[in-house]
């Protein structure tokens, strides 16, 4: 027979009984097309933003692409 | 008939040819199954797609069932826990891999006692949360919820002690910062 560890939890009962989920309207077969923009279009981190939200990274954003133009213009000249 | 026999009922029908079982047993189960993928990961589109997940591979398997072993929403729980993990765990490895393309997850607003309870939900380790929710949420069975995550029946009454001691740490220190207690 299986006790019930949530019997004489009354408080805890209480708030987990606070928890609810509202059921949202969609449809038994998945739209494939409809997934995959989705996860295009779902919001991700920003891979800069551990180098950009530093102390230099005002330096780094505004020097960065001088560097790479600078690298773009003259490359050609050595080959 | 209880709600349990009437879907397992459904599902003796389905496996016999009646197709308007299956959106029965669709419109039946949707709502539990739901709250429990959303319970435990608290992602909206995550969870639409692994009940529609479940539901496809439900239908592709449904000879699979065997109401001898075991009731039919456990084995629908069984499905949709397999195929959460599966994608949960491609997605840890994806993150590793490229961080910047992996979905952060959808906070939505709620309400403050909502906001306690739903964190302390979420704070708990995985296999102490999925324990919870199947036994509280979905009145199952420590058989059940052995046969669903299959793990030893004592592993199950482990993890719920475990996780019952840390929900009541959360909640309790949560009352006391915010000056309930």
């Amino acid at each position: 027979m299986n006790q019930d560890p949530f019997k004489k939890e009354h408080h805890l009962r209480q708030r987990l009984d606070e928890y609810h989920v509202d059921i949202p309207d969609f449809p038994i077969k998945p739209n494939k097309l409809e997934r995959v923009l989705f996860t295009l279009a779902a919001p991700t981190r920003n891979p800069l933003e551990p180098i950009i939200s530093g102390s230099n990274g005002v330096l780094i954003v505004q020097v960065v692409p001088i560097i790479i133009a600078a690298i773009m213009t003259f490359l050609p000249l050595l080959f | 008939m209880t709600l349990s026999e009437r879907e397992d009922v459904l599902m003796i029908a389905y496996q016999n040819g009646d197709d308007s079982a299956f959106e029965s047993i669709y419109t039946l189960l949707k709502p539990s199954l739901y709250s429990f993928i959303y319970r435990y990961t608290q992602e909206e589109q995550f969870s639409i797609d692994i009940v529609q997940d479940t539901f496809m591979k439900l239908q592709k398997y449904k000879y699979r069932f065997d109401p001898k072993k075991g009731k039919v929403k456990s084995y629908v729980f069984q499905i949709a826990y397999r195929l959460m993990v599966t994608k949960l765990n491609r997605r840890k490895k994806w993150r590793s891999l490229l961080p910047f393309l992996v979905p952060i997850m959808d906070e939505g607003l709620h309400h403050a006692d909502r906001l306690s309870i739903r964190d302390a939900v979420a704070k708990l380790p995985e296999h102490h949360r999925v324990v919870v929710l199947l036994f509280y949420y979905h009145s199952m069975s420590h058989e059940e919820i052995s046969a669903i995550l299959e793990i030893p029946k004592g592993t199950v009454k482990s993890r719920l002690h475990h996780a019952i001691k840390k929900l009541k740490e959360e909640l309790e220190g949560d009352e006391y910062e915010s000056g309930s207690l």
